[in-house]
C-alpha cells in the first residue's frame, strides 16, 4: 500500500499532535513491493509486500529517544510517541543535537512512473517465460530477478516542515550459465519507467556472454591493462570502499585525510577528466531529493576535474566546520572530455582484458581505499582491437583512488544507469573505464 | 556532563521512570487471548487458501522487537527501539509458488492477501517448467523459548549506556587512541508459524551483538589502525553483557590498537598459520558453510551469491579436507544464532555432519530442496528474516568439531617454524563459487621457531577451498573451541539477512599464501 501524500501528512499530523516534547521528528515509508525469482529455468518464488512503517525521533531537554511502529492505529502511533519520549527522558543529552528543519524548499524529483506501479502479474511471468525459453532454444540455463518496487517517504518536524516524495523502479538481472558449468554471462538493468526496462535485451545479453565465455583460458596474475564496463565500474563505486565522508576525513581515518591533520580537499588526487558529481535530479537517475530527516538534497561536486572539491557533511559536522551539509548523495561519474563506447575501447586496444563485473567487494585497507574482490560472468582478452578469446576469472586487490589517478586513467565512456551487481538496487551513472594498470593478484577457479 | 552526573540529575529530575510497556507486554498478560487471535487469523488465511486452490500453505504472524544503542567515546549517539509485526502467506497452486505479506494484521486483510499470494502462484503455474514437492514433515503443536538467562528488553537503559560509555572511558585512557564507538543491538522474534497440514508452532527468540571498535591515528605520519572487539554475537540474554570480560577486552583492544601502529609489517609469501576462533570462523563460514548450501549447488542462487564448487553428484566421495576436518551442521547448539526447535516448513532442529573425516558427505537442505537430490526428509534449513520475505533455505550453525586431544593454542604455536598467530576477522572476501577467498584479521603476531616473537600488521591470507582445508595438521582440543557467528549474512533475491553462528577450536594450516595489504598513497 503505497501511501498518498494526505495520507502521510495526516499520519505525520497525528504523530506530532500527541508529542509534548521539545523537538521531533517523524518519518512515514511505505512500501509496495514485488518479485519474481527463477533459476535452473524454471520459476523460483514469487511474491509481494506491502507495508509502512512510521518512526518517530524526540528530544526532551536535548535528550534523544526513538520509536518506530508498523502498526498505523491511533493507539499504537500513540504509543511510538510514548515509547520515544521515555527513552528520550533516560538518555544523556545529545551533544551533536541540533533544532529539527523548519520548513525547508524542495526542488521536485522525476522518479515515479504510474505504469511501474502497475506491473502486470501475467505479463510479468510471460516476459520472463520468454527468457527461459531463449535460454532453452541455446542450450544454457538462465537464472535472474524481477522486481518492481514502489516507495513513499515522509518526513515532517516540531518545527514545521513536511517533505512527501515517492519513487518506482523496476528491474531484471539474469544470469546465465552453460550447462557444462565452463561457461557464465550476466546482465542487469533497472528503471523507474517500466517501458524503458528492456527485458529481452537483457536475457540476450546474459545469454550471448555466457556462450561467449566457454573455452576460458587461464592467465598469470598481475597487473593489466583493463576495459572496465559500466557495470564492475558501478560494483567498484558501491562498494563502500571510498567514503566521502567529511568527519572522517577531519579525524584522520579516511583516504582523504593527510598527515598534519589537513584533509584532501582541494588537491587533485585523480585523473583531470574524472568528475564524480551528485545529482539526484539527473533525468537518467531521478533519485530521492531528500534525507529522512528532510535535509534537501543539493547538486554538488565531490570531484571536478580530478580536484577533491567536497566532502559529505552531516548537519552537525557542516555546523562544526561553518560548511553546508550535503544532504543524500546521488553518485555520477562522468568524464570532463566526450565519452568513449566500450567498442571503440575495445577497437582502438592494443591489449587488455575486458571486464563484466566485480563481486564480493570488501575494503581492506581504509587508508588508501583499497578493496579485493573477484571478476565474474565474462573476462575477455584483447588484443590488438579485437576480442581473442575468454579468460578464467581474478582475485584483485586495488586502490579504488589510485585506479582513477593521474596517468592511469586511458579512456571514459558515456555514463549510464546501473545498479551495484551485488544485491544493489539503487542505480548510479557511472560510464566504462579503459585504464592502465588493475592487480589481478590470484587466479580463481570459480565460473 | 558525564554519566555519573547524569544518573544523579536523574534520579531526582525523572524519579523512578520506567518505559511505558509496549502493546505487545499488555498482549502477553492474556496470553490465551493471543493465541486465540492468531490461531483465528491463520484458520482464516489457511482456509481462504484453500478455497482457492492451494494444495499447500502456511502463514506465519511474527512480530520483530529490536533496540540498538549506539555511542562514540563519551557521548550517546543513538537510542531506538522498534517493533515490526504482520504476516506472510505461502501457498503452492498448481505446483507454484505464491507468497504474499502486510502489516494490516486483521481477518479481512489475511484473507485478502491469500487471495494475492493464489494469485501470484496462478499467474505463475501457466510457464512453469518444474512442479514443486514437498518432502513430507509431521505436523506438530509446539512452544518453545530460546535459551537465554536475562531478557535484555527488561535490563534498563541506564545500565547498557553505563556499560559501553564505562568501555568507551578505559579505551580514551589508553595514550594513544583517538576514538572509540561501542554499540549494543538486541533482537527479540516472536515467530507464530501455521500450516494447512496442521502445524502449529510459537517460538520466542532472544539474540545479541554488542561489539566495540577502537582507532589509534598518528596525525603526524597520518597513519590510523583500529582494533575491533573479538566477542562477537550470540543467541544470549544480557547474561552475556555481565559474564564475558567486556572490560578487560577493551583495554587490550586499545593497547593492540596503538601497538599496531609500529607494528611489523609483513613481508608477503607462504607461511603456516594458527588460527583462533576468533577468526577462523568466518572462514568457516564462508567456505564450508555456504559451499554445502544444496539450492546454491543446483544453480538456484547463481544470479546472485553463486553456486558451489560442491556438485550432488560428490557427496560422500570428494575430500574437502585433511582426514582431522569434521563439519557440523545444527540448529539445536544452546547459543547458536541458527538454533530453534522448528524452522519455517515446520522441521525439527537437527544435528548432522556436512564434511566428515575430511570427505564431504551432505548438504543443506528444506522440504523443497530434499526431493531433488533423492532425500525423503528435509534436515530443517527454511528460514526468513521477517514476516515479510519469503521463506527459503538458509545456513544452520556450522561448526568445526574441536580435536580429540585437548590440544592448546600454545601447542599448536610449539610446532610452527615461522608462522603466524591470527585473531579477529577483518576483511573477507570469497568468489561466486567458493573457491578462492582471501580474510584479514585484527591482530597478527609473528611465531618463530615455537614462539611468538613480535606483532604484525597488514597481512591478509589467501587460499582456495580445498587447499586450506587440506592443510590442516591440528587441531585445539575442547579448552579451545569458541562460538561466534553472524548478525548480517546476505543471500537471496530478494535480499533476506540470516544470523548464524560458527563454534571451532583453534587450528593450525600449514604453507598458506600471505599478503601485505597496505597501499602506498604517495
Amino acid at each position: 500500500m503505497l501511501l498518498t501524500e494526505a495520507a502521510s501528512r495526516e499520519i505525520t499530523r497525528k504523530v506530532l499532535g500527541s508529542v509534548t516534547a521539545d523537538d521531533a521528528v517523524v518519518t512515514v515509508d511505505s512500501l509496495d513491493y514485488s518479485h519474481l525469482r527463477f533459476a535452473a529455468n524454471t520459476f523460483l518464488t514469487s511474491g509481494r509486500r506491502e507495508g509502512v512503517s512510521v518512526r518517530v525521533t524526540t528530544w526532551i531537554g536535548r535528550r534523544r529517544g526513538s520509536a518506530s511502529t508498523t502498526d498505523v492505529s491511533d493507539a499504537a502511533l500513540k504509543q511510538a510517541v510514548e515509547d520515544a519520549q521515555a527513552f528520550a527522558k533516560l538518555s544523556p543529552i545529545d551533544v551533536e543535537y541540533l533544532p529539527s528543519l523548519s520548513q525547508q524548499t524542495y526542488k521536485p524529483g522525476g522518479g515515479y512512473v504510474d505504469a511501474t506501479a502497475r506491473v502486470d502479474l501475467p505479463a510479468r511471468a510471460r516476459q520472463i517465460s520468454e527468457a527461459i525459453a531463449q535460454s532453452e532454444k541455446v542450450k544454457v540455463v538462465g537464472a535472474g530477478f524481477h522486481q518492481a518496487r514502489l516507495t513513499a517517504r515522509a518526513s515532517a518536524t516540531a518545527h514545521g516542515n513536511f517533505h512527501y516524495e515517492r519513487e518506482s523502479l523496476v528491474g531484471l538481472g539474469m544470469t546465465a550459465r552453460t550447462p557444462d558449468g565452463a561457461g557464465s554471462g550476466y546482465f542487469s538493468r533497472n528503471h523507474f519507467d517500466v517501458a524503458r526496462l528492456d527485458t529481452a535485451r537483457i536475457a540476450r545479453e546474459a545469454i550471448r556472454r555466457a556462450s561467449d565465455s566457454r573455452g576460458a583460458r587461464m592467465l598469470p596474475a598481475g597487473a593489466y591493462p583493463v576495459i572496465l564496463e559500466a557495470q564492475a565500474v558501478a560494483d567498484l563505486l558501491d562498494s563502500g570502499g571510498m567514503s566521502f565522508d567529511a568527519r572522517n576525513a577531519d579525524e584522520g581515518r579516511s583516504v582523504f585525510s593527510l598527515p598534519g591533520g589537513a584533509t584532501r580537499v582541494g588537491t587533485r588526487l585523480f585523473d583531470p577528466r574524472v568528475n564524480i558529481v551528485s545529482d539526484p535530479w539527473r533525468p537518467e537517475l531521478s533519485k530521492f531529493t531528500a534525507a529522512d530527516d528532510g535535509l534537501p538534497a543539493q547538486t554538488m561536486y565531490l570531484v571536478r576535474n580530478g580536484m577533491v572539491e567536497s566532502l559529505r557533511y552531516t548537519r552537525f559536522w557542516a555546523q562544526q566546520k561553518n560548511r553546508q551539509p550535503s544532504g543524500p548523495l546521488a553518485l555520477i561519474l562522468e568524464p570532463s572530455t566526450p565519452g568513449v563506447s566500450v567498442d571503440e575501447m575495445i577497437r582502438t586496444a592494443k591489449r587488455a582484458l575486458l571486464v563484466t563485473r566485480f563481486f564480493y567487494i570488501r575494503t581492506v585497507d581504509p587508508r588508501s581505499a583499497s578493496v579485493t574482490g573477484l571478476t565474474r560472468d565474462g573476462v575477455w582478452y584483447v588484443e590488438d582491437g579485437e576480442i581473442k578469446y575468454p579468460v578464467r576469472n581474478f582475485r584483485f586487490n586495488q586502490s579504488i583512488v589510485l585506479m582513477l589517478g593521474p596517468g592511469n586513467v586511458d579512456q571514459i565512456g558515456v555514463p549510464e544507469r546501473v545498479a551495484s551487481s551485488e544485491g544493489g538496487i539503487d542505480p548510479l551513472l557511472v560510464p566504462a573505464l579503459r585504464l592502465n594498470a588493475f592487480n589481478f593478484t590470484s587466479q580463481s577457479d570459480a565460473v | 556532563m558525564i554519566r555519573r552526573e547524569f544518573l544523579k540529575a536523574a534520579s531526582t529530575a525523572v524519579g523512578a521512570a520506567t518505559l511505558a510497556p509496549w502493546l505487545l507486554e499488555r498482549e502477553a498478560a492474556a496470553a490465551a487471548e493471543v493465541d486465540a487471535v492468531k490461531s483465528a487469523l491463520a484458520e482464516a488465511a489457511l482456509t481462504r487458501a484453500r478455497v482457492l486452490g492451494a494444495s499447500y500453505a502456511d502463514i506465519r504472524i511474527n512480530r520483530y522487537r529490536s533496540e540498538s544503542i549506539t555511542t562514540r567515546e563519551q557521548q550517546v549517539q543513538n537510542v531506538a527501539r522498534s517493533q515490526d509485526f504482520g504476516f506472510g502467506i505461502r501457498v503452492l497452486v498448481n505446483g507454484a509458488w505464491g507468497f504474499a505479506a502486510s502489516s494490516v494484521v486483521t481477518a479481512d486483510e489475511v484473507r485478502r492477501v491469500a487471495q494475492v499470494a493464489v494469485d501470484i502462484a496462478r499467474a505463475n503455474a501457466a510457464f512453469q517448467r518444474k512442479r514443486v514437492t514437498l518432502a513430507p514433515v509431521d505436523s506438530v503443536t509446539a512452544n518453545w523459548k530460546s535459551a537465554f538467562e536475562k531478557d535484555p528488553f527488561d535490563v534498563p537503559l541506564d545500565d547498557k549506556i553505563e556499560l559501553l560509555l564505562a568501555l568507551n572511558a578505559i579505551a580514551m585512557k589508553t595514550t594513544g587512541v583517538s576514538f572509540v564507538n561501542s554499540s549494543m543491538a538486541w533482537v527479540n522474534e516472536q515467530r507464530f508459524l501455521a500450516t494447512s497440514e496442521g502445524s502449529r508452532i510459537e517460538q520466542y527468540l532472544i539474540r545479541g551483538q554488542p561489539q566495540f571498535n577502537v582507532t589509534a591515528v598518528n596525525r603526524e605520519s597520518g597513519d590510523f589502525q583500529t582494533r575491533r572487539s573479538f566477542g562477537g554475537p550470540q543467541a544470549r540474554g544480557y547474561e552475556y553483557m555481565e559474564k564475558y570480560p567486556w572490560k578487560a577486552e577493551v583495554q587490550q583492544a586499545a593497547d593492540e590498537a596503538v601497538a599496531k601502529l609500529k607494528a611489523t609489517p609483513v613481508e608477503p609469501g607462504r607461511y603456516d598459520l594458527v588460527i583462533h576462533p576468533t577468526n577462523l570462523w568466518l572462514t568457516i563460514h564462508e567456505s564450508c558453510g555456504h559451499s554445502t548450501e544444496l539450492d546454491r549447488a543446483l544453480w538456484w542462487e547463481a544470479d546472485y551469491a553463486g553456486t558451489s564448487f560442491l556438485t550432488p553428484d560428490q557427496a560422500g566421495k570428494l575430500r574437502f579436507g585433511s582426514p582431522l576436518v569434521n563439519i557440523v551442521a545444527d540448529r539445536v547448539q544452546t547459543t547458536g544464532l541458527a538454533t530453534v526447535a522448528y524452522d519455517d516448513d515446520g522441521v525439527p532442529a537437527q544435528r548432522w555432519y556436512l564434511v566428515k573425516d575430511g570427505i564431504f558427505v551432505d548438504w543443506q537442505t528444506t522440504r523443497d530442496l530434499a526431493p531433488l537430490i533423492g532425500r525423503k526428509t528435509s534436515y530443517g534449513c527454511l528460514n526468513a528474516d521477517s514476516w515479510g520475505s519469503v521463506p527459503f533455505a538458509r545456513m544452520p550453525n556450522v561448526s568445526l568439531e574441536p580435536g580429540a586431544q585437548d590440544t592448546s593454542l600454545d601447542e599448536l604455536v610449539a610446532g610452527v617454524e615461522k608462522g603466524i598467530l591470527i585473531y579477529g576477522d577483518g576483511s573477507w572476501s570469497i568468489d561466486q563459487q567458493r573457491y578462492n577467498f582471501q580474510f584479514g584479521g585484527q591482530t597478527f603476531w609473528e611465531i618463530s621457531k615455537g614462539k611468538v616473537a613480535g606483532m604484525m600488521r597488514d597481512v591478509a591470507y589467501q587460499s582456495r577451498s580445498t587447499d586450506f582445508w587440506g592443510a590442516c595438521d591440528a587441531l585445539g582440543g575442547r579448552s579451545t573451541y569458541q562460538l561466534n557467528g553472524s548478525f548480517v549474512d546476505g543471500k537471496g533475491e530478494p535480499g533476506q539477512v540470516g544470523v548464524v553462528s560458527h563454534g571451532c577450536p583453534a587450528a593450525r594450516f600449514r604453507q598458506i599464501n600471505v599478503l601485505n595489504t597496505s597501499v602506498s598513497m604517495t
